[in-house]
């Protein structure tokens, strides 16, 4: 027991308490105080969770899987620390430590369940003996031009090599077919199985076109979303691994209703991509031996966070506060739009922030001609935010009715013009800086309407979030 | 009969950087306001290219490994293409493709990609990429005009010969090599650039630059003027965002 480790955590907390006094949400700073003085710190604050140290990697989705896994875990009763979204470098992962330890830095835990992006799991395999890996995806997204997804796929494969985890693997991402044969680990595969929803051909893939083994173009029986399919490879033995947790008879109405191998589950959630992250918490779950009725409860319970899907109620019209990043999470939102059959707005603030990523480029490579569709039943999009004329001139060459354009760079009075359309809901859609200011927005809006929200109800009741 | 305009897209599967797509859109999509009709033939390797039957081309950027296939390829339509250039073929030419028009391309770590040799210009890659929003003025008919785009590249491309003439002149950004205020080239109707983002759709001028260079070519008229109402508030708005203190 060290003193220099007591010193680290209790600056450690004191960091996180000024700078929640600050104003600051205090997530890379104070562990990263903390690492200064007591380098090994998450190492050691690691070696006191008992039952197991998960990661969450990949592309899309991470967050809201992981979220899911806690859900299941405080279902069931079982501790655990959890790095905040957003926080998922070594530093926030270690200030996600300090605080729920002791000051004495000796508290146990059940599970840790870190959430980080790919380029940092083997530096986080250095310093926690982590037991599970779950890969999401992985997508190509504007920033990843020069193929350093290859690279960070082959670190995460080369570093995960020798240890004792177990691997929790898309059977449906091609990209993630050599990981078994590379690494030599335990791995298991949750997929889907053929859904209504499935394309006998998409245009929108790129990125598994090629086979990992041997380079050549993949053939898909069908697609589930993006590269997500069934495939296999017309020149060597590659095709989808057998899978030990197969999603089947999925329905979005728009919610989802699927049933992985005989348990069947409910959501609010929308959309293909969310019933991706349901198969893989469920998955998670099942293999940590969670009982089923704990898992189908936590899935059920399950509310959407801060823009993965909130759902307002602002003078008695519903309002959906959605976060897009990248193009196939772009398609992803749009495509949800079609699943709603009524006649509905959309805002769509587009801001250039280094968080955002300063080249918007990413939005010509997405399917926004879906807004164009008749079946959409788009009366009014509303264009905002810092590059309010580049989504704009994207949306009119998407081939959508110039006349139904409005241009609105300020956020606030966008979201009012949306919200001030007849017809459905409000589709809600902003990049990552402006997500906060239109979640607060549309809080203050919903409160003096006189409407609360789903998602806070259900929060308060459980005495809170996080 | 819709008289139509053919665009050969070139190697869209391995050269498809940065929004390429919105280029192409916007061509098609301004060409039939224009009341002609026109069509994306998409081109890659070992295709032939149908010159007589092809108005205008049009390239991308790829990573290097790509930009090697796709070398090798242009090698046996090199003469012909020379040629349909040298006759006034417009040509637009991004990033990775417009490197490769020149001598070579020396990657960072010394490896050497020889370039079709058609400009006498060279790009040599350095640590640092010149990333960022980019705005340059440019000439088109006698008359100025603003370019805005992103850039985002690692190599350094030097114009050699002092009588190629550059897309435009840097007026916030890196172009060229982030020396001497060159951005690109032009040369009779092709335009090598490092702007993306894309270009086409923000800078309407720069299109219809293209399309008129395309009618001329078959004797046909441009007759009516396309709302860019949209186009130039984007534009204004990536200009003001780049030159914050004027107006």
């Amino acid at each position: 027991m060290s003193l220099r480790l007591i010193i680290a955590v209790i600056v450690g907390k004191l960091a996180i308490y000024f700078s929640r006094i600050a104003g600051n949400q205090g997530t890379d700073f104070p562990g990263q105080l903390a690492r200064k003085i007591y380098p090994d710190i998450l190492t050691a604050l690691a070696g006191h969770i008992q039952n197991g140290i998960i990661i969450v990697t990949g592309t899309n989705g991470k967050t809201t899987t992981s979220n899911m896994i806690a859900e299941i875990f405080r279902e069931n009763a079982s501790t655990y620390v959890h790095n905040r979204a957003g926080a998922n470098m070594l530093t926030g992962i270690t200030t996600a430590f300090i605080k729920a330890t002791s000051l004495s830095g000796q508290r146990t835990f059940d599970y840790a369940l870190l959430e980080t992006d790919e380029a940092n799991v083997p530096l986080l395999l250095q310093e926690v003996e982590a037991t599970m890996l779950i890969i999401t995806n992985f997508f190509r997204d504007q920033l990843d031009r020069y193929g350093e997804l290859d690279h960070t796929i082959n670190l995460i494969k080369n570093a995960v090599q020798g240890s004792r985890l177990e691997l929790i693997l898309n059977a449906d991402d091609p990209l993630q077919s050599d990981f078994a044969s590379h690494t030599g680990l335990k791995c298991w595969f949750y997929g889907f199985g053929d859904t209504i929803y499935d394309e006998l051909t998409s245009a929108d893939s790129r990125e598994g076109r090629y086979c990992v083994f041997c380079g050549h173009v993949l053939s898909y029986e069908r697609y589930h979303y993006a590269q997500l399919g069934q495939y296999h490879c017309p020149n060597c033995a590659n095709h989808n691994a057998a899978l030990n947790f197969t999603g089947h008879s999925l329905k979005m109405d728009p919610g989802i209703h699927f049933t992985i191998n005989d348990l069947g589950l409910q959501s609010t959630y929308q959309g293909f991509y969310n019933a991706y992250n349901i198969l893989a918490a469920v998955s998670v779950g099942k293999r940590l031996g969670i009982n089923d009725d704990v898992i189908q409860r936590a899935i059920f319970n399950y509310q959407p966070r801060a823009g993965r899907m909130e759902k307002f109620m602002i003078a008695g019209k519903p309002c959906l506060l959605v976060l897009v990043k990248n193009p196939t999470g772009l398609n992803q939102s749009l495509s949800m739009l079609l699943l709603d059959p009524a006649e509905k707005s959309l805002f769509f603030a587009l801001n250039d922030n280094a968080a955002d990523g300063r080249d918007i480029s990413w939005i010509w490579d997405a399917d926004v001609e879906t807004v164009a569709r008749p079946e959409a039943r788009i009366s009014k999009i509303i264009c905002s935010g810092q590059r309010s004329g580049d989504i704009a001139l994207r949306i009119k060459y998407a081939g959508y009715s110039t006349d139904d354009i409005r241009i609105e760079s300020r956020l606030q009075e966008g979201i009012a013009l949306a919200i001030a359309e007849e017809g459905g809901t409000a589709f809600i859609l902003c990049t990552y800086t402006a997500l906060f200011s239109c979640r607060q927005i549309m809080l203050k809006m919903q409160k003096q309407s006189g409407g609360i929200a789903q998602t806070e109800s259900r929060q308060q009741q459980k005495g809170g979030g996080e | 009969m819709t008289e139509k305009f053919v665009i050969a897209h070139m190697y869209p599967d391995l050269m498809n950087l940065y929004g390429d797509r919105g280029n192409l859109l916007c061509l098609q999509k301004r060409i039939r306001g224009y009341g002609y009709d026109c069509e994306i033939r998409q081109l890659s390797l070992n295709d032939l290219i149908d010159f007589p039957n092809i108005d205008m081309i049009f390239m991308g950027g790829g990573s290097d490994r790509e930009q090697g296939l796709v070398y090798n390829d242009l090698l046996t339509k090199v003469e012909n293409l020379l040629q349909e250039i040298e006759n006034g073929l417009p040509a637009l030419c991004i990033c990775g493709a417009y490197q490769l028009l020149g001598q070579y391309y020396k990657a960072v770590d010394g490896t050497m990609l020889k370039g079709l040799g058609f400009f006498d210009l060279y790009t040599e890659g350095r640590p640092g990429r010149l990333i960022g929003n980019i705005l340059i003025e440019s000439e088109i008919d006698g008359q100025k005009t603003s370019v805005v785009g992103f850039e985002n590249h690692g190599g350094r491309t030097y114009l050699c010969d002092k009588k190629l003439k550059p897309f435009g002149t840097v007026v916030r950004g890196h172009g060229n090599n982030g020396e001497d205020y060159s951005e690109g080239l032009w040369y009779k109707n092709l335009i090598g650039t490092y702007l993306h983002g894309p270009l086409l759709p923000k800078n309407p001028r720069i299109a219809d630059f293209f399309i008129k260079a395309m009618a001329a070519r078959r004797g046909l008229p441009i007759t009516n003027i396309l709302d860019d109402t949209i186009e130039n508030f984007a534009h204004q708005q990536v200009k003001n965002k780049i030159l914050p203190n004027i107006t």
